[in-house]
């Protein structure tokens, strides 16, 4: 069975024992907390669209490793068209979703793992590539979602790994026994870790000689001894434990992050990838980095549609739709949203094959594609609360909605357009308030800035990669210096 | 003598067309001697329609070209790279099927 429906899935997550913590108190059953289903609904899209004729196309892939088809979440991109793909896929997740569907960062994980541990054990004579492919064939087999953990807590910013007052502020090797090794620390931020069946952990910065007990990548089954999750709360989160649909703003779907803490947990060799490599970390660090910077030319972009869908309804709603200026808000917010696709499609057809036979991205295309993303998702929620206007904030609660006596004062106020019912103008405000500052702003907005990596991250990889060289010695051949 | 058709779909990230709307009109204008199948099967078919949601038609690739006979091309506004009005598309398609 390589291909799992989504009630197969929601199955296979009942039976985990995880330890997650979740506003003070260990839940005893995720799967259905109000809190967190709808995160868990958003992966489990990744598996009913895989089984639907009309996407198929893009949710499945035919495994180099078996011949089987699976889902494109546990493929490793054999071709540039396979990358161009993977962003179409994310777009259409994003479409359908609204929210992030945290499947895409083990996706990343994996094919970065791949080539890494490939070059390793050609430089070194290991053995990680064998045990990684086995790993992976069990995950293509399964259908199975890996969580990617890569980022560190890290403490003191000033201070490397090894310097930090506190050890295990950067996940590191306590222990190398013969069965294998002792892991404590911690991984920050870790999207859908709650609704994974197993984690692959990877080093978070490249690692010098003196840090190399901080270089190590694993895998572990999500729910192994030693690993418990504390939940990240999101703005407006409660609203979920109220019983209402409207105030939510999107009632099926969201995404998630958690903190990932590890004590003493015990990793068998059979699944270590890295122990104390220290040279190959930053090249670990580099190609997951590069992969998950052109997935957000996919995602974002699939949240940004929706996005300018609601805010073309509110438009509507609000009877504003033929102001010049609102018309041209919805283009400027469709010209950004499809330049970041643009990037995420350059990125993927300017891929090239590694030594291992997965494609790899444009390392600089990609930078390029996460640095725009730094920015264009803010411009487009600006345009997007412009345009739906104050009462996006403002509105009254569903409760009020439906309220016997002042129900009827809030149908009237909160009308827009006659022929449109004021219930309908409270949703669509309500789904653009979601992704602009609440629960989905978390994926819409902050992880667009420091997801995949801030900033400043990119700068530093678009300078090493920008060829500045090359550019110079262009315009010294225009302009006629001969140095 | 029945005719079997197959459809194909792209992966829909971007359609600007309703793909799964264009197969129920066309669906519905068959004559009774076609079957209209999801194309799952490894039998071959005597045409093949392939749903494109757009001009790029990235699924328009030999991998499967061989499970049909023929293959009729919808992509975006287009039948078989000819533009067309969207309302008009499930009729061409039609028209091309005899």
């Amino acid at each position: 069975m390589a291909l799992k429906t989504a009630e197969q899935y929601e199955e296979s997550l009942r039976k985990m024992n995880l330890k997650v913590y979740l506003l003070g108190e260990l839940v005893k059953n995720p799967v259905d907390n109000p809190i967190i289903r709808p995160s868990m609904n958003s992966v489990k899209m990744t598996y009913s669209l895989a089984q639907d004729p009309q996407h198929e196309d893009l949710m499945t892939a035919k495994s180099h490793l078996t011949g089987e088809k699976i889902n494109r979440f546990c493929h490793l991109h054999q071709s540039t068209e396979d990358l161009v793909k993977k962003v179409k896929m994310q777009r259409l997740m994003g479409q359908k979703t609204g929210a992030c569907f945290q499947r895409c960062v083990g996706m990343d994980a994996i094919n970065a793992v791949d080539s890494v541990t490939f070059e390793m054990d050609k430089k070194l004579g290991t053995k990680y590539h064998e045990r990684f492919i086995k790993f992976l064939k069990m995950i293509q087999k399964e259908d199975l979602v890996v969580d990617g953990a890569m980022t560190d807590p890290k403490g003191d910013r000033g201070l490397s790994p090894g310097k930090q007052e506190d050890p295990d502020l950067y996940t590191h090797v306590v222990e190398k026994r013969k069965e294998g090794i002792i892991v404590r620390g911690a991984k920050a931020h870790q999207t859908g870790a709650i609704n994974s069946h197993w984690i692959l952990v990877m080093p978070t910065i490249a690692m010098s000689k003196e840090d190399a007990d901080y270089a190590v990548s694993f895998v572990a089954p999500a729910d192994a001894e030693g690993i418990s999750y504390i939940y990240g709360r999101q703005s407006c989160d409660t609203r979920k434990l109220e019983g209402c649909e409207i105030d939510v703003g999107n009632r099926q779907f969201g995404g998630h992050e958690a903190l990932m803490v590890f004590d003493n947990l015990f990793v068998p060799w059979e699944n270590v990838f890295m122990c104390g490599e220290y040279e190959f970390s930053g090249a670990l660090v580099e190609r997951f980095a590069g992969y998950h910077r052109q997935s957000y030319g996919g995602c974002k972009v699939g949240v940004g549609d929706v996005l300018i869908g609601a805010a073309a309804l509110a438009a509507d709603y609000n009877g504003a739709s033929k102001a010049p200026h609102i018309k041209d808000k919805l283009i400027e917010m469709i010209h950004l949203n499809e330049t970041l696709f643009s990037c995420g499609i350059a990125c993927s057809a300017q891929g090239h094959k590694t030594d291992s036979g997965t494609y790899l991205i444009d390392l600089l295309l990609a930078n390029v594609c996460k640095q725009n993303v730094t920015r264009f998702p803010y411009e487009i929620a600006r345009l997007a609360e412009d345009i739906s206007g104050g009462a996006m904030v403002t509105m009254a609660s569903e409760k009020d909605l439906r309220h016997p006596e002042i129900g009827k004062l809030v149908e009237k106020y909160f009308k827009g357009i006659a022929s449109v019912p004021t219930e309908n103008r409270c949703r669509i405000l309500r789904l653009v308030e979601n992704i602009t500052l609440g629960t989905a702003a978390v994926g819409y907005r902050t992880e667009s800035m420091h997801g995949a990596g801030s900033p400043q991250a990119q700068r530093i990889m678009i300078s090493r990669q920008g060829n500045l060289e090359q550019k110079k010695k262009l315009a010294k051949e225009i302009a006629g210096i001969k140095d | 003598m029945q005719i079997g058709i197959c459809v194909k779909y792209c992966g829909g990230c971007n359609p600007i067309i309703d793909r799964a709307k264009l197969v129920q009109e066309i669906k519905k204008l068959l004559s009774p001697e076609f079957i209209l199948s999801d194309g799952q099967t490894q039998e071959q078919w005597d045409i093949g329609i392939l749903v494109c949601g757009c001009l790029t038609a990235c699924a328009n690739k030999p991998d499967f070209k061989n499970s049909a006979v023929k293959w009729i091309l919808v992509a975006g506004h287009s039948v078989d790279h000819n533009n067309v009005p969207e309302k008009e598309l499930a009729s061409i398609v039609l028209a091309k099927l005899k």
